[in-house]
């Protein structure tokens, strides 16, 4: 009887937290964490995300809610339809894209994906996106800027990712160290050494030069100002040859000057994350930085009110006054690999529902059209301005097949550089003779 | 005149017909091991990439790799971290368990504790102790080495911005996670060697120096190989925690073979020039553990 009794309740016991972790994990809700609408829904399709722009979030929790707000309305406003989620890592998303490619190829891509901006064109040679401006009006696809219409739509004039976020790169400056904006590199050294000389713990100017993209995508805006090309109209790497020979030295120069003059600290070869800047700005251990506008939150939310106040942004300075200041630009696209046409609909409904605009204001990371800057309540503040101006002169990565590999040359390269491992030259010459070996092996 | 015999299924996997009883081994074997690494092989011949669904079967891709002067630079930043990070691993793995051990025997307190938390570096994801070790070696004022070392003087080294200094901070890092292991086996190698092997010397006056290298290190000789092998090929395996630590720069003074080999696939897209790399680190492992073992075997003839 006894045996009887404890088997009973232990069975109750298992019952009751198999219910429990059943309803907690919304098997009956229409949001859990695999899955966007409710289970027993007719229509499914697999959505690919990356970790940031979901619901499970860990590190920024107001996008983690945000997200479970917006899936929960799109599932409840779509009840036919069941997603199948799968979340991808933010330290994952350089070997998942890869993986993507690899999928795609095979035909075993998800029906709605997270795409990286600068390899949508590699996706878009291999035919495995599906057009998708159907599905937009001639307005929305028009007003977006004109870095983003170039990469996401294609030579025979259809759009097959729709670029919902972007990012800028720009230069922050503690102006009670550096009242005035650098307008050229010179200024920006000069800056950069008269602010050292006023607080001796600071460093005049920093920026990314470790072994990470970021060395490349953030430095090439040096590159591109001065009219550079990396690669022709068919993705050849030209970067070794003139005129763009000398604007690439040029660029490395520049920052081998940084280092050499000591504006910068030879640390900067081993700077390989963008919060890198937001510590030493925490310390304030700087003066000047080139960062993206994605840092300008979380310095506002660290910093106190009086030290955050003493910081302005500016746009990129430039060899010569009269040169653009051309910038980078990055971000995270929408695309559909399927082939039901019912499907890719659904990734652009849903793209529209909970990305474009919502997703904006609640990531706070800018919009792709001047439009959207304009009618989005979270980017009325006057930096958004300046944000807004710098994108005019936005330049996105080449998407073509050989940029990986002449972005990996290019932070080699400026790494040998800053270290003194190799001069501008070799370093350059390295640099371009693996790239066109690369491209010639493809 | 013989009478048939009556037909047992169990005959059929009797321990003279063992075929069927391992069936399901082999099964999971050739699956999970046999196939994938045939595969690894089978790209190495071809011009495989990620970004292109066909491909051919040519020898161009080994010969690329191999002509490339950027494997020789790789190759010679893997062997010093390999060396280094063995024999740091070993001699420190063998301190720390002769220490325990001794402590062991005179009940001293504590010890689980000191062996849980020496092991605790061990269970780390080695992503991690790449982000812990970045943040110990960051050269801004607040980072944690740099920091110690300023009352001494010593507070600006530029543990991963100079190439020589760099390649040393990931041995210091791949020497922390990797200790624990060694001692480990050491620690069981010690417990199985007899107290009277001791006791004998002490009767004859031999002194602990003299102990520890003509008992001990002779007794535990097999375990010392077996552990060269296993933190040897681990060792070259290591990427992950190299990765956030320094990505292989500064340039590609702390580009591993493992670490190159991820970034030929994952950067360059090139499935064929990963499998090349991955044949080689192969090639190399197998080539070290039949050397190893050979020491091994001569020493034991002797």
């Amino acid at each position: 009887m006894r045996r009887w009794v404890v088997r009973s309740a232990g069975l109750a016991v298992v019952v009751a937290v198999v219910g429990i972790v059943y309803g907690c994990g919304g098997g009956g809700g229409v949001l859990t964490l695999d899955r966007i609408g409710r289970e027993d829904a007719p229509k499914t399709m697999t959505l690919q995300l990356n970790n940031s722009y979901t619901h499970q979030n860990s590190v920024t929790p107001s996008w983690a809610d945000g997200f479970e707000r917006l899936f929960t309305k799109f599932a409840e406003e779509h009840p036919d339809w069941k997603f199948e989620l799968e979340i991808i890592p933010a330290n994952q998303t350089t070997q998942e894209q890869a993986r993507l490619l690899e999928e795609a190829r095979v035909g075993r891509a998800p029906d709605c994906a997270n795409v990286d901006s600068f390899v949508v064109a590699q996706f878009i040679e291999q035919g495995a996106l599906k057009p998708i401006d159907q599905y937009f009006t001639k307005e929305e696809i028009n007003g977006l800027f004109p870095f983003v219409r170039d990469v996401v739509v294609g030579d025979d004039g259809k759009m097959y990712a729709y670029w919902w976020a972007t990012d800028v790169r720009v230069l922050y400056r503690r102006t009670d160290l550096v009242p005035e904006a650098p307008r050229t590199w010179d200024e920006l050294i000069e800056y950069a050494k008269a602010a050292e000389q006023k607080d001796s713990k600071v460093d005049g100017y920093l920026f990314n030069g470790g072994r990470w993209e970021g060395t490349t995508f953030d430095n090439l805006a040096h590159f591109w100002s001065q009219g550079g090309e990396l690669v022709d109209a068919e993705g050849k790497p030209i970067f070794g040859e003139e005129p763009n020979r000398t604007y690439m030295l040029n660029e490395l120069n520049f920052l081998k000057e940084t280092v050499d003059s000591g504006a910068s600290p030879q640390r900067v070869a081993t700077i390989t994350n963008y919060t890198e800047f937001e510590s030493a700005a925490q310390a304030q251990e700087v003066a000047m930085f080139q960062g993206g506008d994605f840092e300008y939150p979380p310095l506002k939310e660290s910093l106190p009110p009086e030290e955050f106040d003493k910081y302005e942004v500016s746009l990129l300075p430039t060899m010569n006054a009269s040169d653009p200041q051309k910038t980078g630009t990055g971000g995270w696209t929408m695309g559909s690999f399927s082939d039901d046409p019912e499907k890719v609909k659904m990734c652009m409904e849903f793209t529209k529902d909970v990305y474009i605009g919502e997703g904006n204001e609640v990531t706070g990371q800018l919009p792709t059209s001047p439009e959207l800057f304009d009618t989005l309540d979270k980017f009325q503040a006057p930096i958004y301005d300046k944000f807004n101006e710098a994108l005019k002169y936005g330049e996105a990565r080449p998407g073509v097949p050989v940029y990986p590999k002449i972005s990996e040359e290019l932070q080699i390269a400026i790494g040998t550089v800053l270290t003194e491992e190799a001069t501008p030259e070799e370093a350059l010459d390295k640099a371009y003779k693996a790239s066109l070996a690369a491209y010639e092996g493809q | 005149m013989t009478t048939k015999k009556a037909f047992a299924p169990r005959e059929l996997i009797s321990e003279n017909r063992p075929t069927l009883w391992m069936a399901p081994l082999l099964a999971v074997v050739t699956l999970f091991y046999l196939y994938p690494a045939f595969e690894v092989l089978r790209f190495s011949i071809t011009n495989a990439s990620l970004q292109a669904p066909d491909y051919e079967y040519t020898l161009n891709t080994f010969v690329s790799v191999l002509s490339d002067s950027v494997l020789y630079k790789v190759l010679r930043i893997t062997a010093i971290f390999v060396v280094a990070s063995v024999v740091l691993q070993l001699l420190l793995g063998l301190m720390i368990a002769v220490a325990v051990n001794r402590a062991r025997a005179r009940r001293l307190p504590g010890m689980v504790f000191m062996r849980s938390v020496i092991l605790s570096a061990w269970v780390m994801p080695g992503v991690v102790i790449g982000i812990v070790w970045a943040i110990i070696f960051n050269e801004a004022s607040y980072g944690l080495a740099n920091l110690l070392l300023a009352p001494v003087g010593l507070g600006d080294v530029a543990w991963l911005s100079d190439p020589n200094l760099a390649l040393m901070s990931i041995v210091i890092a791949n020497v922390w996670r990797g200790t624990a292991f060694s001692m480990i086996l050491q620690y069981a190698g010690l417990q199985s060697i007899p107290d009277e092997l001791y006791e004998a010397a002490e009767v004859d006056g031999a002194s602990a120096l003299q102990s520890f290298w003509h008992i001990t290190i002779p007794q535990l000789r097999p375990i010392l190989m077996i552990n060269i092998i296993l933190i040897t090929i681990s060792t070259l395996n290591t990427f992950d925690m190299i990765l956030p630590l320094t990505g292989g720069g500064p340039g590609q003074a702390t580009e591993v073979l493992a670490l190159h080999t991820y970034n030929v696939i994952f950067r360059e897209y090139s499935l064929a020039g990963g499998a090349v790399l991955a044949v080689i680190m192969l090639a190399i492992s197998l080539t070290l553990t039949l050397a190893y073992r050979r020491l091994l075997r001569s020493e034991e003839a002797l």
